[in-house]
């Protein structure tokens, strides 16, 4: 039976999450770009300046990787920790290198091994002893929270060594044709990038990727074909606190601060992480998700909360901004929930 | 007995017991070190600040027991407590009238929950997580700027002073009280009740036997955001006379800490509301206990995290030992 070009088109879309969301970026950038002719932005809308948004980014698209690894392992997986993570590694980096003194690299390897510690604790729990993970998370989101505020006394650390870190957060120009094109904030390449890389070679190109992948779609088939169950699932909590400590230094940087409520003041990091990585593609249940489907879910949000805080005056912006997010993950998650039905799974 | 099978679980359930005990054995040990501790002064707002929590617990257990969660309680909260304290300051409101406007507004928050749950076929964390930046974003804007100031002490009856209490009791606690009792008696003896345990059993078999699972399933969510309303008067009552935006922030954890801790299964099918009260009794006397040995108050969230782990642990462990006796 031959499709009509219409319904072809539909099923891409709706089957196809990387399509979608490509439309989706084209119509949010496109929607604002008129506005800004238009005259209704209190600033230019311009490569620039999502260029410029493109610093937010950083974190918001690494723990979106961090949940799609351990989501991707099933059994209901999930971190609500890694916000906490992010405070409590914070605050390890802001003592190696703003106080102990130590050199950068050293204080960076520190802060993310620490990271993936707090990732083993989340592991052991869900994946060695069978809690479930949005309660092995919820009490490790406690504890890392409650930790990172007494550790230094509720104080942030901002010694000179931790300001001057601001620098990473700076835009640079590319070389060779860089003058033709906006300038791109340096934690582009030195975290994203980099990140967004290892977690695709590690999904697509290595065995534990095929494993992980296998274990959340169903894991009692992956135990009887002999898989290695219980440390490939481990391993996806250990991976997604290496990233969280990872996004600590990212945000002490962009603070210029160790703050320890970086990770968990308002509503957290964890919240936009999870909604990032379902707006991205992947199925809550497990098993099914792709590191292109996260990134370019992290660049519709980023774009389009750059597109709010213009559209609006004051903190309506950032209200605004809230109201999108809910928006777009029950619209994401109904049009999961449909595809499903209808063409029996998104990829 | 001996032989039938029993159609109730047991009326208590072991989790519930050893709460109890850790709640007994915490207080005395809070006695003996504070001698404070154990005053109407030091007991009655502990009481009070449990109340909400516990409330909540109650809609929340069901909505655990079917195999679901509510991330957006604490959105909800906030819209609840903004618009009744608005309703308050703004339109001088009766008591009757502003717990009537709260409890049809949680109600209202509950039903967009329960029906998109229920019909649209996505896991209730998903829409929770969705729902909880709408109700923020809802709340911010009723607030317009900053803080709601000036609030009347309309509310006092569920409130911190004397007028909020009979016989020393602190009518939000004994409210919450009754109505866990009531949810425990309801969820145990009736066959609507134990439909929320089949539905979070297996939601096909109990469709199968006849259960209207999405009716259920949206009752549940409804029945939270109706508590939620009602707890949004708790909050205010217990408040000085201004509502900051931070209201409601971080409650939702707090009530599924209190749930967990209670024994009620995060995998749906088993669960009390009892176990759930004790659970928010524990967590509020831990943060009572932490503030009055003189401690930074934040310290009291890594106990809730370890009592979390604690108690979930031993039920998972008691869980394998049962399986092992039965093979």
């Amino acid at each position: 039976m031959t499709e009509s070009f219409g319904a072809r088109l539909l099923r891409v879309l709706l089957t196809q999450r990387i399509a979608l969301l490509g439309l989706l970026i084209v119509a949010v950038v496109s929607t604002f770009f008129i506005q800004d002719a238009g005259g209704y932005l209190t600033a230019p809308y311009d490569f620039d300046y999502m260029s410029a948004a493109l610093i937010n980014a950083v974190p918001l698209a690494m723990l979106g990787l961090a949940e799609l690894l351990v989501i991707l392992s099933g059994r209901g997986g999930i971190d609500l920790s890694v916000g906490a993570i992010v405070s409590l590694a914070g605050m390890t980096f802001g003592f190696a290198y703003g106080e102990w003194g130590w050199p950068l690299w050293a204080a960076i390897i520190l802060t993310a091994l620490f990271g993936a510690l707090c990732g083993a604790l989340n592991g052991f729990l869900v994946s060695y002893i069978g809690f479930p993970a949005l309660i092995a998370t919820l009490a490790t989101y406690y504890a890392y929270k409650s930790l990172a505020i007494v550790i230094n006394d509720q104080q942030p650390i901002s010694t000179k060594p931790i300001q001057q870190l601001f620098s990473i957060s700076e835009s640079v120009e590319l070389p060779l044709f860089g003058q033709y094109v906006p300038d791109v904030p340096l934690g582009i390449f030195t975290f994203l990038v980099p990140t967004v890389v290892a977690v695709w070679v590690l999904l697509a190109r290595t065995a534990y990727g095929r494993r992980l992948y296998a274990i959340g779609t169903n894991d009692v088939a992956a135990r009887w074909s002999g898989l290695p169950v219980r440390d490939t699932r481990f391993t996806a909590y250990v991976y997604a606190g290496l990233l969280s400590g990872l996004v600590a230094v990212v945000t002490v940087g962009q603070f210029a601060s160790a703050r320890p409520d970086a990770g968990v003041s308002g509503n957290g990091m964890a919240l936009p992480a999870i909604t990032i990585a379902v707006l991205g593609g992947v199925a809550i249940t497990g098993g099914i998700g792709r590191v292109a489907g996260v990134v370019l879910a992290t660049l519709l949000i980023v774009w389009l909360n750059a597109g709010i805080l213009l559209a609006f005056v004051g903190n309506e912006g950032a209200q605004y901004q809230l109201l999108a997010l809910g928006a777009v993950l029950i619209f994401a998650a109904l049009l999961n929930g449909l595809t499903n039905r209808r063409y029996g799974g998104t990829s | 007995m001996n032989g039938k099978p029993r159609v109730l679980p047991a009326p208590v359930t072991g989790q519930e017991v050893v709460l109890l005990g850790v709640i007994a054995v915490l207080w005395t040990a809070l006695a003996v070190s504070t001698p404070a501790f154990l005053t109407a002064g030091s007991i009655q707002p502990l009481l009070v600040a449990t109340a909400p929590v516990a409330l909540v617990g109650i809609g929340m257990t069901i909505v655990i027991v079917t195999g679901g969660i509510d991330v957006s309680v604490g959105g909800a909260i906030m819209v609840c407590s903004v618009l009744t304290a608005k309703a308050l300051v703004e339109a001088e409101a009766g008591l009757g009238v502003a717990v009537l406007l709260a409890v049809a507004a949680g109600g209202v928050l509950g039903l967009v929950n329960g029906v998109l749950i229920a019909y649209g076929r996505v896991h209730a964390i998903i829409i929770t997580f969705g729902t909880a930046n709408l109700f923020l974003f809802l709340g911010l804007r009723i607030f317009g700027s900053g803080t709601v100031n000036g609030i009347p002490g309309t509310l006092a009856f569920f409130g911190r002073g004397t007028a909020g209490r009979t016989l020393g009791v602190p009518h939000a606690f004994l409210i919450t009280a009754l109505l866990t009792v009531a949810a425990w008696w309801y969820l145990r003896h009736t066959a609507g009740g134990r439909h929320f345990f089949a539905i979070g059993g297996d939601a096909q078999a109990a469709r199968l036997a006849g259960v209207r699972v999405r009716r259920r399933v949206l009752l549940a969510y409804l029945t939270t955001g109706l508590l939620v309303g009602l707890a949004s008067c708790f909050v205010i009552a217990q408040g000085t006379s201004t509502l900051d935006q931070s209201v409601g922030s971080g409650k939702e954890l707090a009530v599924i800490a209190a749930v967990v801790i209670g024994g009620t299964s995060i995998m749906g099918g088993r669960g009390s509301v009892l176990g759930t009260f004790l659970g928010a009794l524990l967590v509020q006397s831990v943060a009572s206990g932490v503030t009055q040995l003189g401690w930074r108050s934040q310290l009291s969230d890594l106990f809730v995290g370890v009592f979390i782990i604690v108690a979930v642990g031993a039920d998972l462990l008691r869980a394998r030992a049962r399986a092992r006796r039965n093979r």
